[in-house]
């Protein structure tokens, strides 16, 4: 009789045990995060490539402590680049030739930090339009202004590189392209705006009255 | 009180009776080797009057032969018989989790001419399978989003979602400041400028769990979770239970009352078996990581239309993606965690 009861019991145990977690592949983790962990370990590549979905964007490679990804070609989108086609003298002399008549950049207006931080001489070198400038006057190239923002925006500038601030364009897939600062940012006007959402949704609201 | 005058109904779990007479009330022989019927016999063995069994057998007569003389016949066009032919094997077809690649590609190409044959135009269907190395991910800044809205409009668009109900996957919540995330008092369907003083804004969908709910209660396995995460569905299969409506904690469900309509010229054509095709009435729906799109490689089009950026989309495998470093860096966190139903869609601030 007891033989008969160790044997169930026994069997019970062993049922038990074969039914907990990890018997079938669906339930091989106990959480997403381990399953990331375990699968990834493997991870070699993918064969699907964003690269056709952004076959019409001019790219510039952006590498910085050990991020390497592409953002756009600024350059070829300001309107009236080269600066210096206009800009042949330094700032004050075309200023002293111009007196009475309207300013070139008149529909400008700085709304970023207050003008005891920045005006246009901040980011912008009065003696090579052409290129901006760092907080220590080291010249920045347009197509990685990023390098401009990130003296203050640091934080934002860590997130962007990880990814964790900013918009891909094209797909999740590698090769990595990332909207730059000034994509979606104006750099003389940074802060979003104000809108009304694109969309009212009328079944919903009759629904709930 | 005897038990025949009981005035109410009691289950009898587990009761074995030991009196002589049973249940039904049937004193003479022995109910014991009556055994309950399975589907075939509960619709074969019925008892029924010959006038009323000759009108089943006309009716069933009379859509069968419908659907063979359209089939068979001399008089009507080649296209209405390919028509008949491609509902009839579309009837006849089997889950799609079993179907092989063959079979996969061959009710792709009868959907495809089928909507030729009632439309005249051509879209392009995929039957694309899961990318090895790949688990999808979401990630959602409630720092970032101002609520425009924009990328609901989007997923209507892409995922040809019915333009009569205004059905869309996505809710953007707005939350007051300083309570939390309360859902209770949020609102859902705002209409003024945004962002509103002292609101921040939280999308939600389906959250595509690891662990889904809504695919335990599926009755006929019509929606699982795909090798890459994406919880989908066969709009074929689904008979309309909304069990997994009732499942999801999420509210990431959507069920078709009507038939949806989308105009003609609006229609994606780019489509997906498992996600942005055409739907019928009494199907779910939801959210399909924008299937048709991303198993190409391509971000989900509410990705693709954020003006914020406070979308990511990414594989969770990778591990130099922009989601990972987000859930390694950023202080994480998914909605009712303790259901355990492990969504792959974290929200993060900055």
């Amino acid at each position: 009789m007891t033989t008969k009861l160790v044997v169930k019991t026994i069997t019970i145990v062993i049922c038990l045990f074969a039914m907990s977690c990890k018997h079938s592949d669906e339930h091989k983790y106990h959480t997403v995060i381990d399953k990331i962990e375990a699968e990834s370990l493997n991870y070699d590549a993918v064969t699907v490539s964003s690269e056709t979905f952004n076959e019409t964007i001019n790219t510039v490679k952006v590498s910085e402590d050990g991020y390497e990804f592409l953002i756009p070609e600024r350059k070829s989108q300001i309107a009236s680049y080269n600066c210096t086609e206009c800009h042949t003298q330094p700032i004050e002399k075309l200023k002293q030739d111009q007196v009475g008549e309207k300013a070139a950049h008149w529909n400008i207006k700085i709304e970023h930090a207050g003008l005891e931080t920045m005006n246009c001489a901040t980011c912008h070198t009065s003696n090579n339009m052409d290129e901006l400038h760092s907080l220590t006057n080291s010249p920045i190239d347009f197509n990685l202004s990023y390098k401009l923002c990130s003296q203050c925006h640091q934080q934002e500038f860590k997130d962007w590189k990880g990814g964790a601030h900013g918009k891909q364009l094209g797909g999740w897939a590698p090769p990595r392209l990332s909207n730059t600062c000034v994509n979606c940012h104006n750099p003389h006007k940074p802060a979003f705006e104000k809108r009304w959402p694109v969309r009212f949704n009328t079944t919903v609201e009759q629904e709930r009255k | 009180m005897s038990e025949t005058n009981k005035k109410w109904y009691s289950l009898n779990l587990n009761q074995s009776k030991k009196s002589d007479s049973c249940g039904c009330g049937n004193n003479e022989g022995s109910c014991s080797e009556e055994k309950p019927k399975d589907g075939f016999d509960q619709i074969m063995d019925v008892s029924m009057s010959r006038r009323s069994a000759f009108k089943k057998i006309t009716a069933g007569l009379v859509i069968g032969a419908g659907a063979v003389s359209t089939a068979c016949s001399v008089v009507s066009g080649d296209e209405s018989k390919e028509k008949s032919g491609i509902e009839w094997d579309e009837y006849f077809k089997g889950n799609y989790k079993l179907m092989t690649d063959e079979d996969k590609n061959k009710t792709v190409d009868r959907l495809t001419r089928s909507y030729e044959l009632r439309t005249g135009k051509n879209l392009s269907m995929s039957s694309k399978d899961a990318e090895e190395d790949v688990l999808f991910g979401y990630a959602f800044n409630i720092s970032k989003c101002q609520g425009y809205m924009d990328c609901v409009n989007a997923c209507v668009e892409e995922n040809n979602q019915d333009r009569s109900t205004e059905m869309q996957y996505i809710r953007i919540h707005e939350m007051e400041d300083g309570k939390g995330f309360n859902f209770e008092e949020s609102d859902d369907n705002y209409y003024h400028e945004v962002p509103a003083e002292n609101h921040f804004y939280m999308g939600t969908q389906c959250f595509h769990c690891d662990n889904p709910p809504c695919v335990e209660v599926c009755p006929v396995q019509a929606t699982w979770k795909e090798k890459d995460g994406i919880v989908v569905i066969d709009y074929d299969w689904c008979i309309g239970c909304r069990y997994c409506m009732a499942a999801c904690p999420y509210d990431g469900r959507r069920f078709n009352w009507k038939t949806p309509e989308v105009p003609e010229q609006e229609v994606n054509k780019k489509q997906h078996y498992l996600g942005n095709r055409l739907r019928k009435k009494g199907v779910m729906e939801k959210c399909t990581f924008c299937i048709q799109r991303t198993r190409e490689g391509q971000n989900p089009a509410c990705v693709e239309a954020c003006p914020t950026g406070s979308r990511t989309f990414g594989n969770l495998l990778d591990p130099k993606s922009n989601i990972r470093w987000i859930l390694e860096n950023k202080k994480v966190f998914r909605l009712k965690e303790d259901l355990g139903t492990e969504p792959k869609f974290w929200y993060y601030m900055d």
